[in-house]
């Protein structure tokens, strides 16, 4: 009796780790499709932007038969993507310490301070979170920077990318308001000014919230394309990276660029990459507390 | 007097104590004005005019011409056909996939971390980059694509995926290629919030992993699930760079969405296309799309509350 039941109970392990495996089996079969159908187009362009343009349009290995570092060269030296890689820096870092400086002292008065026209102020900055007109606003922002004489600079594209930047500022309020209001009233008593309170209370404590912030600003930043298209409309020297892909599709020997095409492509992706790879982590985390506790 | 002292002295307070918050506010508020508010005022007030830009002369006010003309143009209401079959297509395929990914990812398993990584990654890549490359890799005569399916013979003749017939389903696919890891972060953050407790005792009750997933898990991310759906819809009504990039709204207009199509009375689509502004009727058209895609919201939302009172 005992017996049997040691041995049923034996089946019945190996039954279910059977099953289990099965399950477990699926589920990366499944999985591996996914990180195949993900990863494929970034593999094809680094891959790609070492092959020839022959090798590209006519049918190759999966490998380069031959490792052309000279695409880079051509790209960097012949396309012009030194200077576009260098405004692509210059535009993102600075976008992205516009945004941080900005959204994080808004968002402190905004958490902290009863101030006239607060409310108004606050269903403004939240309606715009709503209404979404689109690429078209860029029209009017680059006639506004155009009256003010900015347009033909490098700070039209850096506002413009900026933007009014409504979620970060909630977002950075929201963070604000889980700071105890105790540690502000104590560093008052202590003497402390309002800038005091800002800078040595809210500032190194916000410090998390602040991160996604310029973690997904820079990544805007340097991902966008339509904004820094218009904004850089009359002036190409100013293009970014992004831009000066894209317009790759539209120069006159274009099927034979290819390899051009993706060389500029992977520069254009491989500095996220890294950033992504010792960031990954926060970007998820950050994802979430904008999205769906915001 | 002593009063009128101390009020005066009140006052000069909260006029110093305002001061100093607007300097705080001040920079960002700049920039919400010229870039937010700004530019939605500028949209509505040009509804009502004729404008063609600087240089080419004053507005002229045109009443509601524009807006009479949004509703007369087809090639507009097809725009609006393909938005809706393009976030139908898009919102249909990545909702369930991304749910079932975190289904599977969201426990700390080995390998778990990495994957969900790896399906984040396209989120963090251009859009516009992005689009250039699969308009390589879709392209009908040398693209790797075709090349695949040919040489498996799943084809025997190349396939134009960004012509008439299958732009539109090419463009979903890499849209569902560029959002999915971010529903799926979405999800798990919903599913990890779920106590560990309910779905315990659903395993012990003899439920299955698809009884889970369906009597435990779902109705518990209701109110999460609604928040994903809903930015699931309102961004495939904003996509637009990648629609630019890939296909252009083309060919002849087979994937014109609404967003693009008030763009190009702005702004040439192309390097190649010279186009002729009409900046009151592209407002107009940008309205309206607003508009629908807000009606489109408010129904969502009355849908999805009705559902939350069947369970």
């Amino acid at each position: 009796m005992t017996e049997a039941y040691a041995q049923n109970k034996k089946m019945k392990k190996v039954h279910l780790s059977d099953k289990a495996r099965v399950a477990l089996i699926s589920k990366w079969v499944f999985l591996g499709i996914m990180i195949v159908f993900t990863l494929y187009p970034v593999i094809y362009t680094v891959l790609g932007s070492f092959k020839t343009n022959a090798e590209l349009t006519q049918g190759g290995g999966f490998f380069p038969s031959v490792w052309h570092f000279e695409n880079y060269y051509k790209a960097f030296i012949q396309a012009d993507f030194t200077k576009y890689t260098l405004n692509s820096v210059v535009v993102s870092i600075s976008v992205t310490i516009l945004a941080v400086t900005t959204t994080s002292l808004a968002g402190f008065v905004m958490a902290r301070k009863d101030f006239a026209g607060k409310k108004i102020l606050l269903a403004l900055y939240m309606s715009m979170m709503f209404v979404s007109l689109g690429s078209v606003t860029l029209y009017p922002i680059y006639e506004l920077l155009r009256a003010l004489k900015i347009n033909k600079t490098i700070f039209a594209l850096v506002i413009a990318l900026t933007g009014g930047q409504a979620t970060n500022v909630f977002l950075v309020m929201g963070f604000t308001k889980g700071i105890p209001k105790e540690l502000d009233e104590a560093a008052i008593i202590d003497g402390c000014s309002i800038y005091g309170v800002y800078s040595r209370i809210i500032l190194p404590l916000s410090k998390p919230i602040l991160a996604v912030v310029a973690l997904f600003s820079f990544r805007n930043a340097w991902n966008d394309y339509i904004t820094s298209l218009i904004m850089t409309i009359s002036i190409p020297k100013l293009q970014t990276l992004t831009v000066a892909v894209v317009q790759l599709k539209y120069s006159v020997n274009s099927a034979a660029e290819w390899h051009i095409m993706l060389a500029g492509a992977s520069i254009a992706i491989i500095p996220i990459l890294i950033v992504y790879m010792f960031s990954n982590k926060q970007f998820i985390a950050g994802l979430t507390a904008g999205a769906v506790k915001g | 007097m002593k009063e009128t002292i101390s009020r005066n002295l009140r006052i000069k307070k909260t006029l110093k104590h305002n001061l100093q918050t607007y300097s705080f506010l001040l920079p960002n508020l700049i920039l919400f004005t010229a870039c937010s508010l700004y530019p939605v005022v500028w949209t509505l007030k040009y509804v009502f005019y004729q404008y063609g830009g600087y240089g080419t002369g004053k507005p002229i006010f045109v009443g509601i011409a524009n807006l009479a003309r949004v509703f007369r143009d087809k090639v507009y209401w097809e725009s609006v056909l393909h938005t809706f079959t393009y976030g139908f297509g898009k919102v249909l395929i990545i909702i369930p996939l991304a749910f079932f990914l975190a289904f599977l990812l969201n426990q700390q398993k080995r390998g778990n971390g990495v994957t969900q990584s790896i399906m984040f990654l396209p989120t963090i890549m251009s859009s516009a980059v992005m689009g250039l490359v699969f308009y390589l890799l879709f392209n009908a005569y040398n693209g790797e694509v075709n090349k695949y399916l040919l040489e498996s013979g799943i084809i025997s003749r190349p396939v134009n995926w960004l012509g008439k017939d299958h732009a539109m389903k090419t463009l979903i696919l890499t849209a569902v290629w560029g959002g999915v890891g971010n529903y799926m972060v979405y999800f798990i953050a919903g599913i990890q919030q779920i106590s560990e407790d309910a779905i315990e005792s659903a395993r012990i009750d003899g439920a299955g992993k698809l009884q889970t997933i369906w009597y435990i898990i779902v109705p518990m991310l209701g109110p999460i699930l609604k928040i994903i759906m809903m930015l699931a819809i309102t961004s495939a009504f904003n996509d637009i760079t990648n629609v630019m990039v890939l296909t252009e709204g083309g060919p002849n207009n087979a994937t014109m969405v609404m967003s693009l199509y008030g763009y190009r009375y702005f702004f040439p689509i192309s390097a190649a296309e010279a186009t002729v502004p009409q900046y009151g009727y592209g407002a107009a058209v940008s309205v309206v799309s607003a508009a629908i895609a807000g009606v489109v919201t408010v129904i969502y939302l009355k849908v999805s509350k009705k559902l939350d009172d069947i369970y």
